[in-house]
């Protein structure tokens, strides 16, 4: 149970290539951090840092208000879960969650206790004689973590646990580790590329691009208030609609202009916009798919736009449609909100109307990527 | 030459793109030595730079030091002491006393007689010898270094005048750690920390700098019996050391230029051409290891799949049958071999009993079939190892390559020569180029099958060359056979031996830098 | 029908047997001029031994194809591959048939001189160098020679040479060696594998263009060095164990190889876990290691058997220091040696054959292990 800080950290490898830029960050105790973004960013590199597994290049990293940076892995006091599991495969599961207890020359009849209870809370108590080898995917996940579990570290690390998992299963211990955290009540460092484990997980989100940190926030914050293109492409699934477009300043009200439509800005963003003085000019607008809305005939600022491809997901559909200035948008729709004449409409080249509402837009500076208004 | 882009390429016809890869193979090697002289020129640059950089470090480290950090520039380890780190400064201290010591008591006057390897050599002397009571007899006798120590011995002059230059490297390094230990001792003591003690030295030790405990055995021993030998070889070469000249038992040897290298480049030194036998024997160096490598290559890889193919079994025999090669110590198998194909031999009597040959073959005694034979045995020592090697590589071919190759229709051939062959020599691209080295200096072959025979074409000059020797089995016999009053020319093998390491750093490097599993890594990952 | 591969499995089984019958009866009768029926009829006496290995040969392998057809055949019945075992064309039987022909060819070449010494190394007379293995009439007839065999050879080399000598020197150098040098080897092989230091390419790069000196360049000064502290001679032992065992970090390009394909994320958790640099060693990689472990030790143990130059060099004159190599190669480095020591060089061949060909049996596995997963890689 500690806090994590991290001061201006970098990492610089042999041939010059910076991994990880100034990295700020203060995590605290208990807390539950999810470092997110994609492949290459930085984001495991600054979790191995942590962990004292990569030589820090600069900065400072702290422990519990202790600088770590000298420390090798063993004396940082903590316990990390790998992607690829890492369990021993000459030893049983007894053994592989039983040997940092071993090093630490704890009485077997304690180890006894810590790793039985371990595995029961795992539900892993069956195959303690086993060897990895002779366990299932998940299983072998479950003695990972029960290995990192019996430890009672400050900080708990976790890289990736999931991505070695299929999707049901993922989605299955991804509610495990949720519980875990209630359980084991310490401080989590979390890597993945996934946006939904990182929303559904963290307490707050660090999202990261080519090792930079681009925002950092809680999952609400980063998925309403996105402070750069980047982010809001990266979070929510399907991917945010951006469209290059017009904002007009007419007074006191704004109004967008995306093929032909005029679109009046309106509720808080509105506000924001006039506060902050935004000029009319080209910009980046951002329409997440679940904000559009579908129409069947033109209406107040639809835009008429043709149906491309239809992905039935069960309980909503996916719609790619190209509006007539050749713009990609998708439009998610709950398939209950339709009629059955309705869905069977929806066919390929069909004719569609789109529009959304004036309080669920984003604005990107076309040059900077960065949000106008946050 | 022109190049190509990708699409322009790709409307080639074969034979033009056959040429065009071809006349890139060879347009990339000039570069690729290019690219080697830059490195070189590079790395010296930035040798120059470090040590520039290291001067101002110690400059400074002195200047702002403290008195103890300044004492320490003089007696090693003092700092260290000073600030509490006993087991440090301790060993720091004894290393500079040994030293001292040695420098004292060795080796300052080794580094003195560098220059000249020795001015007094062995000398003759008449001795009187008593032979009855009053009745002497004088003898000539030649005092050598085991009668007069003050005699000197150019073999240990030079040996010795090599390892203290490696001393005074040492010492140089572990004399700048020592400054260097005290500039960061002061750095902690500044932040207010405390400094490592004993303890934690030794901790580390078997921790975060267990690499250096666990290399340390190991590079002392490469250190002392591979490069200070090497070292003192390469030197040898600009001297005329020889069996005549050995030191202080048959007289002084000394430093001489490149004279040697001359000679070996001349056409005519005593009645031997030189230049022409290093030429005749560097070819056939070559020769040989390109079918040694390549022949041993394919037909190994020939054999792993006829025994890998699905549906043949006893699988484990074959393999056994084969493996027992590698099993029996090769002085052995060679040995035996050798004497199967001799005038009075197996294999000759074999023939003639079945009636094919009314006269014995003389394998051993003409040098073109020598030279075949000696292939052809080396195929069957060396035909068990690759199929391992090949074996193990198969059945890492992904399954689905063939899978698919027979989806598109592809014949068994056209998967062997655009499946198999490609993966095989991308994974063993680097493992072909050691075994193509290794094969040029492959001794034991050569010398257990025909000790370098027959001597029809060569026979003339130091070491008796003969129509079989390898450069590596030649100095190997320079080294062995005296060969006029000089005796075993031991600079002259150690020319060739500079020699042979030069064709191999060229052939490497060239290869090395045009490998497909160097240039493109990715390919089949 | 009971199982398909019953009828040729017979017929393979009856051929076998009939082969091998054959072909011990042939080579017995080589073996023995008294049970010769060819003594006065055939002169061709290689065309009977050749066919006497072919038969003896051909008989196992047939014996050992019937056994596994029958084995598989019990296979098929209980439903297991059966489709796969009907849908073999006849064009696949024919190209595996050549294939068979080609293997057993290959394993023919393979053997023979092993056959050979093995033989020769029970000849009793003459004790020098034949064109015939066996009895050979024509020859009997022409030089006199009458070809007898016993254990003479075996025992001259326990009671009348050095052997044990050297044997025993050899023996040591090498467990000394594999011992030494099996730690040098993986201690570098380790460090190079796993650790991340300054200095760990420059490393690699010196000692790859060390090794492109030819070493025997090394040789002149070793032996000169060795025998300055008394080393050489009689007392050569020691010098060879260090100067084997020396150099051999050079040789790490294998272990490393295998070390590489060991994850590294095993040591990072070993190391999170709370272990030493060193505790992740002997606690996880090592037993992970075994097959290279073996394989390091059965090379370092193999290699001093075989060292001829390097002996021959430091030990001279003094036959109580020699190896088996240098001291079987001396009986065939003369005419007069040959002839009088022939046979026995033979059976000091088996002699030291026999035990590394065993041990290299047993740990066969091991080895092919270690060339297939490390050697490539390194």
């Amino acid at each position: 149970m500690a806090s994590v800080k991290l001061t201006n950290v970098k990492k610089v490898y042999d041939n010059n290539v910076v991994a990880v830029h100034d990295f700020n960050l203060d995590i605290k105790d208990k807390e539950f951090v999810v470092f997110v973004g994609p492949s290459g960013c930085g984001k495991s590199t600054t979790l191995r840092m942590v962990a004292g597994l990569e030589d820090i290049s600069g900065g400072t990293v702290e422990i519990d208000g202790e600088v770590v940076n000298d420390l090798q892995p063993k004396d940082r006091n903590i316990a990390m879960v790998f992607q690829n599991y890492a369990l021993y495969p000459h030893m049983s599961v007894y053994d592989n969650i039983a040997f940092s207890l071993r090093l630490q020359k704890m009485p077997e009849d304690v180890i006894y206790s810590k790793v039985t209870n371990a595995a029961e809370i795992l539900g892993i108590t069956d195959y303690l004689m086993r060897k990895p080898r002779a366990l299932s995917g998940g299983q072998r996940q479950r003695v990972a973590i029960g290995r990192a579990m019996v430890r009672d570290s400050k900080v708990f690390l976790m890289d990736e646990p999931l991505s070695n998992l299929d999707a049901k299963l993922r989605n299955q211990m991804r509610a495990e580790i949720i519980l875990l955290r209630q359980k084991l009540n310490t401080t989590f460092i979390y890597v993945t590329h996934d946006q939904t484990e990182a929303m559904t997980l963290g307490d707050r989100i660090v999202i990261m691009k080519d090792g930079y940190i681009q925002q950092v926030g809680t999952p609400a914050e980063v998925f309403e208030k996105p402070t750069n293109l980047f982010v809001a492409e990266f979070i929510g699934a399907p991917k945010m609609n951006i469209v290059k477009t017009d904002l007009v300043k007419e007074g006191n009200r704004y109004f967008v202009t995306p093929c032909g439509s005029r679109i009046e800005v309106t509720g808080e963003k509105g506000e924001l916009l006039n506060e902050k003085c935004v000029p009319s000019g080209s910009i980046l607008l951002g329409v997440r798919p679940e904000h559009m809305k579908l129409a069947f005939a033109p209406g107040e600022n639809t835009m008429s736009a043709r149906l491309e491809v239809n992905e039935m997901m069960g309980s909503e559909l996916h719609l790619h449609v190209f509006t007539e200035d050749g713009t990609r948008w998708i439009v998610r729709v709950p398939t209950i909100d339709l009629t059955q004449e309705q869905r069977a409409s929806l066919k390929n080249g069909a004719q569609v109307y789109i529009t959304f509402e004036g309080k669920v837009m984003h604005f990107f500076d076309p040059e900077t990527e960065k949000n106008l208004i946050y | 030459m022109k190049k190509y882009s990708d699409l322009e390429y790709l409307k080639l016809s074969k034979g033009e793109r056959f040429k065009y890869k071809f006349l890139s193979f060879f347009a990339a090697i000039p570069v690729a030595i290019g690219n080697l002289f830059k490195g070189i020129g590079g790395w010296f640059k930035k040798a120059g730079l470090s040590i520039a950089n290291e001067a101002k470090d110690i400059w400074t480290t002195f200047v702002q030091g403290d008195w103890k950090t300044k004492l320490s520039f003089l007696i090693m380890g003092f700092g260290c002491l000073a600030r509490g780190q006993i087991l440090r400064g301790l060993l720091f201290l004894a290393f500079e006393l040994v030293f001292i010591g040695y420098m004292v008591l060795m080796g300052a006057e080794y580094l003195g007689l560098l220059s000249t390897l020795g001015t007094k050599g062995p000398y003759q002397m008449t001795e009187k010898i008593e032979l009855m009571p009053g009745r002497f007899r004088e003898v000539v006798k030649t005092v050598t270094y085991a009668d007069d120590p003050t005699i000197h011995n150019s073999f240990k002059i030079l040996l010795y005048g090599v390892l203290t230059i490696f001393f005074i490297v040492a010492f140089v390094y572990t004399w700048r750690v020592n400054v260097k230990q005290n500039k960061i001792a002061e750095g902690i003591l500044r932040s207010g920390k405390k400094l490592k003690s004993g303890k934690d030295d030794l901790r580390s030790m078997v921790d975060d700098k267990f690499h250096a405990t666990l290399l340390a055995l190991p590079l002392t021993g490469i250190l002392l019996f591979t490069v200070l030998p090497l070292v003192f070889m390469i030197l040898v070469a600009f001297t005329n050391y020889s069996s005549a000249h050995n030191g202080g038992e048959t007289g002084l040897f000394h430093w001489v230029g490149l004279q040697n290298f001359q000679t070996l480049f001349s056409w005519d030194v005593g009645g031997v051409n030189y230049s022409a036998t290093f030429g005749e024997i560097l070819l056939w160096t070559l020769i040989w290891a390109f079918f040694a490598t390549f022949t041993n290559y394919f037909l190994g890889i020939a054999v792993a799949m006829i025994i890998n193919k699905k549906g043949i079994r006893l699988k484990k025999l074959w393999r056994t049958v084969l493996i027992m090669t590698i099993a029996i110590p090769q002085f052995i198998s060679l040995l035996y071999v050798s004497k199967m194909f001799t005038l009075n031999g197996l294999f000759n009597g074999f023939l003639m009993d079945l009636g094919i040959i009314h006269t014995a073959i003389d394998f051993w005694g003409t040098p073109t079939l020598a030279r075949v034979m000696v292939i052809i045995i080396n195929i069957w020592i060396g035909i068990p190892y690759l199929m391992l090697i090949a074996t193990g590589i198969l059945m890492n071919i992904p399954a689905d390559l063939y899978e698919s190759a027979k989806i598109d229709g592809a014949s068994g051939w056209k998967q062997f020569s655009k499946i198999t062959l490609p993966y095989m020599l991308f994974i063993t691209g680097p493992y072909l180029l050691t075994s193509f080295t290794g094969n040029m200096n492959n001794f034991n072959v050569i010398y257990l099958l025909t000790g370098g025979g027959p001597h029809v074409n060569l026979s003339n000059g130091a070491g008796n060359p003969g129509d079989t020797d390898l450069l590596i089995t030649w100095l190997f016999n320079i080294t062995q056979k005296g060969f006029g009053e000089d005796g075993a020319q031991y600079y002259l093998a150690s020319v060739i031996g500079i020699l042979v390491f030069i064709v191999v750093a060229v052939i490497s490097l060239i290869v090395y830098n045009l490998l497909p599993s160097v240039k493109n890594e990715e390919d089949f990952q | 029908m009971k199982n398909k591969n019953q009828i040729p499995a017979t017929i393979l089984l009856v051929l076998g047997a009939v082969l091998t019958a054959g072909g011990i009866f042939l080579l017995v009768n080589r073996f023995s001029p008294m049970w010769s029926f060819s003594h006065k009829y055939m002169t061709d006496n290689a065309i009977f031994v050749m066919l006497g290995i072919l038969g003896l040969f051909l008989g196992v392998v047939g014996l050992l194809l019937s056994r596994s057809l029958f084995k598989e055949g019990r296979e098929i019945q209980e439903g297991e591959g059966l489709k796969q075992h009907m849908g073999m064309k006849a064009s696949a039987r024919i190209s595996n048939t050549v294939i068979y022909v080609l293997l057993v060819l290959i394993s023919i070449v393979w053997l023979v001189p092993f056959f050979c010494i093995v033989v020769q190394s029970f000849r009793v007379n003459p004790t020098g160098m034949t064109r015939y293995l066996f009895n050979n009439p024509d020859a009997a007839l022409k030089e006199g020679l009458t070809i007898r065999f016993g254990l003479d050879n075996y025992r001259r080399l326990f009671q009348e040479t050095k052997f044990p000598r050297w044997y025993l020197n050899t023996f040591i150098i090498a467990v000394v060696v594999a011992v030494v040098q099996t730690i040098i080897v993986l201690c570098m092989s380790y460090t190079l594998s796993r650790f991340r230091f300054k200095l760990r390419k420059p490393l690699m790069q010196f000692m790859l263009i060390l090794g492109m000196f030819p070493g025997m360049l090394t040789m002149i000064i070793l032996y000169q060095v060795l025998k300055d502290i008394g080393l050489a001679g009689a007392n050569a032992m020691p010098g060879l164990i260090l100067v084997y065992v020396a150099s051999s970090g050079m040789g790490y390009y294998v272990s490393k190889g295998f070390f590489d394909t060991i994850p590294k994320s095993l040591d990072e958790a070993a190391r999170i876990d709370g272990a030493t640099r060193a505790q992740v060693l002997y606690k996880i990689i090592l037993p992970l290691a075994k097959p290279i472990v073996i394989y390091t030790v059965l090379t370092a143990f193999m290699g001093p058997w075989g060292d001829f130059v390097f002996a021959k060099y430091v030990t001279g004159v003094t036959p109580e220091a020699w190896n088996v190599a240098v001291g079987l190669q001396q009986w065939l480095s003369t005419s007069t040696n040959i002839s009088e020591n022939y046979t026995m060089f033979c059976a000091g061949g088996v002699i030291v054959a026999i035990p590394v060909v065993i041990l290299f049996m047993c740990l066969q596995k091991y080895y092919v292990e270690g060339v297939t997963g490390g050697a490539v890689k390194g």
